[in-house]
């Protein structure tokens, strides 16, 4: 599936989305939703764990061990469902550092948007991506709130 | 008022190509309907019955006559030559084509004008008091405060998906001219102990299926921390509103299930979090937005005139539209005058691009160059001398927006109704028509005195049937138009929702029934009790045993 990191199109991608308990595999990097890590995680060891969670999901597990995860994916499940954008903003202000994937249905023309509330990665269906959406994070250049890439207002900018 | 700078400019031009580009794809089939749809709407296009229709934001209804005369242009060139004033003191066109709309977003970015988020699922544009900054009665100005949220809202990066729109108004004064507490967060200017000036703030009142009059979260909110408790406000809601049921996606719902106790309990542990950030509003930042809103270079000897009086004394027709449609002002000698866009014979609201040209005129000449849109779909020249009423009332009857009946009944909010909107269940044109017709005896209206005539139709309530004195609701019955009645609603600072009358009649006796309204309140009302006051009294039963009893 096609995958943006830093504005940047990104073809290897170490991590194994796995929905069930049973279909773990012995190795790799992990990808778990929420609740299966919350069931399985104590017996994966040093294994690299990354995280999927969704505006359902209570993030307080998550915020309790963001060193835990390289990665963390917030599902957007369709267009209209913008709780992912307040969920990336409550990981970032808590500290969270590791790359923030946007995965289920980001939209071309909310990736803007997305990047400022602090996702830095995004993932797509095969035939949902362009190459030309790359274009769509310089659309607006200026901004008149602060957010998770600037907490600057836009009278403290300069 | 605010004037761009280089920032504000960029912005609305980087969002036109944005827009124009969104609109490509679409045309060229790159874009789904369903994108589209989300994206064109927030800014402010719509499909509807006929054509497209675009909402363009006036922001807490401050206009300049550069960008009325613009607007005049735009109805002219692209639409059919005229155009709708909303209760969010916005206005619209009907008639727009598609592939038009960009060329149109770039005539209004030349005013610095836009139509961002003057729909959808986002924070709409702020509302606030006509008479802001003028009216005696006043505590501060709220227009800072406006635009300093307008800004904070702007393609807000985390709050364009939120489960539903979002409405925010903000008032100065203790008479709420905005209705503020049916909106999603109502702001009011207050005073504590210390002296101190802030905001109470109200949050989950609204309109549509379930109305609710707003709930007070905070007593006083100091200044500066007017944007980070918003913020946690709209996270709060952007995580938790519900989101499978758009009828049930309003804040109003969050907060009745939550109760207002946990849902501040949320807010709050929320605030704590960001409370002490860049959010933080600082002095310098509050100085420098209010520097664009302070008083205008009043002519010290207008409170001389003694032209006024003489002209109030010879011309009764004058007197008369002194009486009713002018307003106030803190300065002596000064007037605010509302223009009614509420003629006889056509839609409320609605205005000509001559209409426009002429308006931006009488501001230019006489009133600092700015004008106001309403909540009641009129327009305000906010600051007159008394010396120039005559002049501005002349040039306003001629055409045709001196109908002296601010504040009567026939000065009614009616949405578009079934003749434009594609959600209608009924037409409400031809019902403000007939109204309008049956109740053109001036005397009789003033003698009734205030009464606030809303009407919707359909349960969306864009013309905030609900708060009106009374109510009027278009309903669809097997294919055929009828109107439910309700009565005691007020969008003032008593706000209260209307109690429905009875069983909805049809149309060719809704104004029958107004009729048997009125001569109720005529019969039971006191000396000098308004309407609102008397059915609050009396309560329902007689005026429905008038209509109803009647009928059998
Ligand atoms: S109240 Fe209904 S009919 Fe009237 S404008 Fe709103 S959606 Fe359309």
């Amino acid at each position: 599936m096609p995958l943006l990191i830093d504005r940047q199109i990104v073809s290897d991608d170490s991590w194994q989305l796995v929905e069930e308990a049973d279909a773990l595999p012995q190795s790799g990097d992990l990808l778990l939703p929420l609740a299966l890590y919350l069931e399985q995680g104590a017996t994966l060891g040093e294994r690299r764990v990354a995280v999927k969670v969704n505006g359902d999901d209570d993030l307080a597990p998550v915020l309790d061990a963001l060193d835990r995860f390289p990665m963390i994916a917030i599902e957007f499940p369709i267009f209209r469902d913008g709780r992912g954008f307040s969920l990336a903003r409550k990981l970032r202000r808590a500290g969270y550092q590791g790359e923030l994937r946007a995965v289920g249905n980001p939209a071309r023309d909310q990736l803007g948007y997305m990047e400022r509330c602090g996702f830095n990665a995004f993932q797509f269906a095969d035939e949902a991506f362009s190459e030309e959406f790359l274009n769509a994070f310089g659309e607006i250049s200026v901004r008149y709130q602060g957010s998770s890439d600037d907490p600057r207002p836009v009278y403290l900018q300069n | 008022m605010y004037i761009y700078n280089e920032v504000d400019q960029k912005i609305v031009d980087e969002r036109v190509a944005q827009f124009r580009d969104q609109t490509r794809r679409f045309l060229a089939g790159e874009l789904s309907d369903d994108e589209f749809l989300a994206l064109r709407l927030m800014n402010g296009l719509y499909i509807q019955r006929h054509a497209p229709m675009l909402r363009v934001a006036i922001p807490y209804g401050l206009i300049s006559s550069v960008q009325l005369r613009k607007l005049a242009h735009i109805a002219r060139t692209y639409d059919k030559g005229y155009g709708h004033f909303t209760t969010r003191t916005n206005i619209q066109f009907n008639w727009p084509k598609l592939e038009q709309v960009p060329d149109i977003l770039a005539e209004l970015a030349q005013v610095q004008m836009h139509a961002i988020q003057t729909s959808g699922n986002c924070i709409r544009n702020t509302t606030t008091d006509p008479f802001a900054g003028v009216t005696p009665d006043e505590l501060e100005d709220p227009r800072p405060w406006c635009e300093i949220i307008r800004q904070w809202s702007t393609l807000h990066p985390e709050f364009a998906y939120l489960p539903r729109k979002f409405k925010i108004a903000v008032t100065g004064s203790p008479r709420d001219r905005a209705a503020s507490q049916v909106h999603d967060i109502g702001l009011h200017l207050v005073q504590n102990d210390a002296g101190e000036v802030g905001f109470e703030v109200l949050v989950g009142g609204g309109l549509g299926r379930t109305p609710v009059i707003g709930k007070q979260i905070r007593p006083f909110l100091a200044k500066q921390d007017l944007l980070s408790y918003l913020e946690a406000i709209l996270r709060v809601y952007n995580l938790k509103g519900r989101r499978d049921n758009k009828y049930k996606a309003r804040i109003k719902i969050l907060v009745e299930a939550m109760g207002i106790d946990a849902f501040r309990d949320e807010v709050d542990a929320e605030w704590e979090q960001i409370r002490s950030s860049e959010l933080t509003l600082t002095d310098a930042e509050i100085a420098r937005v209010k520097g664009f809103f302070q008083p205008f270079e009043y002519d010290a000897s207008a409170a001389a005139d003694t032209s006024l009086q003489q002209k109030l004394a010879n011309d009764e027709a004058f007197r008369v539209w002194y009486e009713r449609n002018t307003h106030e002002h803190k300065v002596v000698g000064y007037r605010s005058v509302v223009v009614s866009l509420k003629p006889q014979l056509e839609p409320a609201g609605d205005i000509t691009d001559l209409q426009l040209e002429v308006v931006a005129d009488l501001a230019e000449q006489y009133s600092f160059g700015e004008a106001r849109s309403t909540h009641e779909q009129n327009l305000v020249l906010a600051d007159v001398k008394n010396a120039d009423l005559y002049a501005v009332w002349q040039q306003l009857a001629e055409h045709n927006m001196a109908r002296p009946n601010i504040g009567t009944l026939t000065d009614m909010i009616v949405c578009p109704g079934f003749d434009f909107c594609a959600l209608a269940n009924a037409k409400t044109l031809n019902i403000a028509e007939q109204i309008n017709r049956t109740f053109d005896d001036l005397d009789y209206l003033y003698d009734l005195g205030e009464i606030r005539l809303n009407m919707s139709g359909c349960i969306n309530a864009c013309g905030h049937h609900h708060i009106g004195n009374i109510g009027i609701l278009g309903v669809d019955k097997k294919g055929e138009d009828w109107y439910q009645i309700t009565i005691g609603g007020s969008d003032r600072e008593d706000a209260s929702l209307g109690k429905v009358l009875g069983k909805s009649v049809a149309a060719d006796n809704v104004a029958d029934t107004l009729k048997k309204i009125l001569e109720t309140y005529v019969e039971q009302r006191t000396d000098e009790e308004s309407f609102l006051d008397c059915v609050r009294r009396v309560g329902v039963d007689p005026f429905k045993e008038k209509v109803y009893a009647a009928a059998h």
